[in-house]
């Protein structure tokens, strides 16, 4: 069972608050797309710099796994308080922890609401990559 | 029912004409798939999007530069048959799992090198003889995801998944070139193959594994207007040396 203590998206995201800040990370889902369960074939995470404005559903960063570069994208608008440095050196992290060590960034919100009818809560996010596992 | 997808062949392009091309397709592709086959004139070396210039020697030497939307090593765009596909990425072909999407296509490639009597494989846990640490080429890597022949990478590949959207980019060497030494080739089995019709052989394997029927289209005005628009980013220092 995932988190039930932040939101998801369609697109793999999650964001959860963290006192007046609100983290951005991707699930395990996300992460098991690239790589199916091989942490090493994570090759390179590009992420934004602190103080940098993004919008909602802004892509901020970009990650490579050895056969695909896929964007990330963030559900919420806000400024770049933080990134997870320790990622780009260690992007195993990604997999062996999305939802709590592997968070990417810390957002200063322009909303502290995840109220946002475009996000999920955990049963309907795996009610949605239920249905999204490949049937061939 | 066979399902739909858009055939695109366009022969010589220049280098940034290729790449704006299937950028157009990978953004503005809409719901029907494209299968896209292409060469390229003049020839030049590719560059992976991560990919930092400076560690790519071969970009001093090639007459010129591009640099991909989708991620790996450096490919010589020389003796090749490039393809490109673009769908959404809710396609069944492309949905879930990268590593499946990749065992779906090399399946089908497989398929079409048959008729040439070429032993295609996925590369799996063994090393190949075209494998070399030093080098930043993508055909002197692999992966276990790679197809190869006789022991050497024949297929470079990779893909760019965003917005919802896949582009995956496929490069089948017929011959090696100067800067990629030691790769599998076509032209070994069959030595006159050309460009169309290994891509009419691929075309009609794809049709038959995955049930499509192709419908052979035009570059449209709103693709031309991004190409024209684009061709010249994908060639510039301000993207090729952006890293």
């Amino acid at each position: 069972m995932r988190p039930d203590d932040r939101k998801y998206t369609k697109t793999h995201e999650w964001v959860k608050l963290d006192g007046d800040s609100i983290l951005v990370g991707i699930t395990d889902f996300a992460v098991n797309e690239l790589c199916s369960g091989n942490e090493s074939d994570l090759v390179y995470c590009d992420l934004p710099d602190p103080g940098r404005e993004l919008e909602e559903g802004e892509t901020f960063g970009e990650i490579e796994s050895v056969k695909a570069v896929a964007d990330l994208n963030t559900p919420i608008a806000g400024k770049v308080l933080e990134v997870n440095i320790s990622i780009e050196e260690h992007l195993e992290i990604l997999s062996r922890d999305p939802f709590k060590d592997g968070w990417i960034v810390r957002l200063e919100p322009k909303s502290k609401s995840l109220d946002d009818p475009m996000l999920m809560d955990v049963a309907d996010y795996e009610k949605l990559i239920a249905a999204e596992e490949p049937s061939a | 029912m066979p399902e739909t997808w858009r055939l695109l062949t366009t022969w010589d392009g220049e280098p940034g004409f290729n790449m704006a091309l299937d950028e157009a397709l990978f953004l503005h592709g809409g719901s029907h798939p494209t299968l896209r086959f292409y060469t390229w004139k003049p020839t030049a070396l590719s560059l992976g999007y991560f990919q930092k210039i400076a560690s790519v020697p071969q970009g001093q030497r090639a007459a010129l530069c591009v640099r991909r939307l989708t991620g790996g090593g450096a490919i010589y765009h020389s003796d090749e048959l490039t393809f490109s596909i673009s769908a959404p990425l809710e396609h069944p072909l492309y949905r879930g799992e990268v590593k499946g999407s990749y065992e779906r296509i090399h399946a089908a490639l497989a398929q079409a090198f048959a008729e040439f009597d070429v032993d295609a494989k996925m590369r799996g846990e063994s090393s190949l003889s075209s494998d070399s640490e030093d080098s930043v080429m993508c055909f002197h890597h692999s992966t276990p995801l790679d197809l190869v022949w006789g022991a050497r990478k024949g297929v470079g590949s990779a893909q760019r998944r965003s917005s919802g959207r896949v582009l995956h980019h496929g490069s089948i060497k017929f011959k090696a070139t100067p800067f990629e030494p030691g790769v599998a080739g076509l032209h070994e089995h069959v030595p006159e193959l050309a460009p169309a019709e290994l891509a009419l052989c691929i075309q009609r394997h794809f049709a038959e594994r995955f049930c499509l029927a192709f419908t052979p289209t035009e570059i449209q005005p709103g693709e031309a207007s991004h190409v024209r628009e684009r061709a010249p980013f994908f060639t510039s220092e301000e993207f090729v040396a952006s890293r």
